[in-house]
């Protein structure tokens, strides 16, 4: 006699619903792109906000709205195209920065210029914190337009087809600005050189 | 195209190498990783190495606060914790809701407001007095962590462990954690974030129609709170 076998003990649970299987394995996924966008381009968009005029006491706050951005948009982005977003919404968040301190700064505070008269000894070993106050002065006076291209090809070495591409201007005029920028840039720090030592180090 | 060599490369002064290596070595906050991946939801243990290395023992309660769960009470979570464990500080900043940005360009999709404790549910929450799970046999011994100072940051820790059974593959074990959590804080102030990750147990464990049913009840509850996006894909079956 042939011993039966145990059908039901073998008996599997019911298989959950394949969409359930495909909607858990989409939000497994998502989470997975979402993280190592964060950890690929984490300090990318912080730096980007603020070189391009993102005050300091924002930064965290836009570079968490410019990843909720891209978060908001996972599925119409295309991989190769990531950083090509972020970056463009970073962008807009800081022209959207620096608009709301213009408006600031004109109800508040009229010193805006005499700021960037601090004195500096050229060769005066700056620290960071202090070399980043001198480099937000000077790109805040360099023309918006100037300053992006200047950012984009002198900080994050950029080439200018991606440049071009992010500001969605023509190769030329990249081009254009950036020769315009350096040369803005190089006047203003040579600017900053050339004042009086008087109250350096005080 | 034909393109110049950087201008650090040759600096016309050490000015401007300072100014340039200023603007090139610019990072983000050490506390900026765990707040962004909290505000989007993404949940985890896997800080990376520097960040966690770089934390003190105040900054990792405020880690845990940060990323423990999703980002609709993670400011009251830092904030109170912020409270008790540490100073609070610029660079310790909380996630920020889920709301478009002030950029009329940026595309966005439905804003969504963060959750406050006035909005999360209470015990009178229906599919909170729901069983959760019955399979016992499976259930893997949750192990007990030493009390935290704080109820918050007990609460913390009981969904911390649920999550990482989730994580490793053992929802089996996530929803025994959460039905311990619901037993010690039938009050507590991250009920929401247990719901969901409640509903992903359930999933995952083949409970499809428990899942579904609890998505649902979310949904109708709290169709505006930054976690229905993840709540969302358990409804239509």
């Amino acid at each position: 006699m042939v011993a039966a076998w145990p059908t039901s003990a073998l008996r599997l649970p019911p298989p959950a619903p394949l969409a359930t299987f495909q909607r858990v394995s989409r939000a497994s996924e998502r989470e997975t792109r979402l993280r190592a966008l964060v950890d690929r381009y984490l300090d990318f968009v912080a730096r980007v906000l603020r070189n391009a005029g993102t005050p300091e006491a924002e930064i965290d706050d836009d570079v968490q709205r410019t990843f909720i951005a891209v978060s908001n948009r996972l599925d119409d982005v295309r991989p190769e195209a990531e950083k090509s977003f972020l970056l463009q919404t970073a962008l807009r968040m800081a022209a959207h920065a620096r608009r709301t301190l213009a408006r600031r700064r004109e109800v508040h505070d009229s010193d805006a210029q005499l700021r960037v008269q601090v004195p500096m000894h050229t060769e005066q070993l700056l620290d960071q914190k202090r070399a980043r106050e001198l480099l937000d002065q000077v790109l805040e006076t360099m023309a918006p337009d100037l300053r992006m291209v200047f950012v984009l090809y002198e900080l994050e070495e950029l080439s200018m087809i991606e440049i071009s591409s992010a500001l969605e201007i023509p190769q030329g005029t990249v081009a254009s600005r950036l020769r315009r920028a350096r040369a803005d840039f190089r006047e203003r720090v040579r600017a900053l050189s050339a004042l009086p030592q008087a109250g350096v180090g005080s | 195209m034909n393109e110049p060599p950087r201008l650090h490369i040759e600096p016309e002064s050490e000015l401007e190498r300072s100014l340039l290596d200023a603007g090139r070595s610019y990072t983000a906050s050490a506390s900026s990783r765990a707040n962004v991946l909290a505000a989007l939801g993404v949940v985890g243990l896997t800080a990376s190495s520097t960040t966690a290395a770089a934390m003190t023992k105040a900054g990792a309660v405020k880690w845990l606060a940060a990323t423990a769960f999703l980002a609709g009470v993670a400011i009251p979570t830092v904030r109170y914790l912020a409270g008790h464990s540490a100073p609070a500080s610029a660079s310790a900043r909380a996630p920020i809701a889920n709301s478009a940005p002030a950029v009329a360009t940026v595309p966005s999709s439905a804003p969504a407001p963060a959750n406050t404790h006035e909005s999360l549910p209470n015990a009178g929450d229906p599919t909170a007095a729901e069983p959760a799970v019955n399979g016992t046999a499976n259930a893997v011994r949750v192990e007990s962590k030493p009390a935290p100072a704080s109820p918050l940051a007990a609460e913390l820790s009981a969904l911390d462990t649920a999550r990482a059974a989730l994580a490793a593959g053992n929802p089996t074990a996530a929803l025994s954690g959460l039905d311990a959590y619901a037993r010690n804080f039938p009050h507590g102030k991250l009920s929401l974030e247990a719901e969901v990750l409640r509903i992903d147990a359930l999933a995952k464990s083949g409970q499809a129609a428990a899942a579904q049913k609890r998505a649902q009840a979310f949904m109708k509850r709290h169709p505006d709170s930054m976690l229905a996006s993840r709540v969302r894909a358990y409804v239509g079956q």
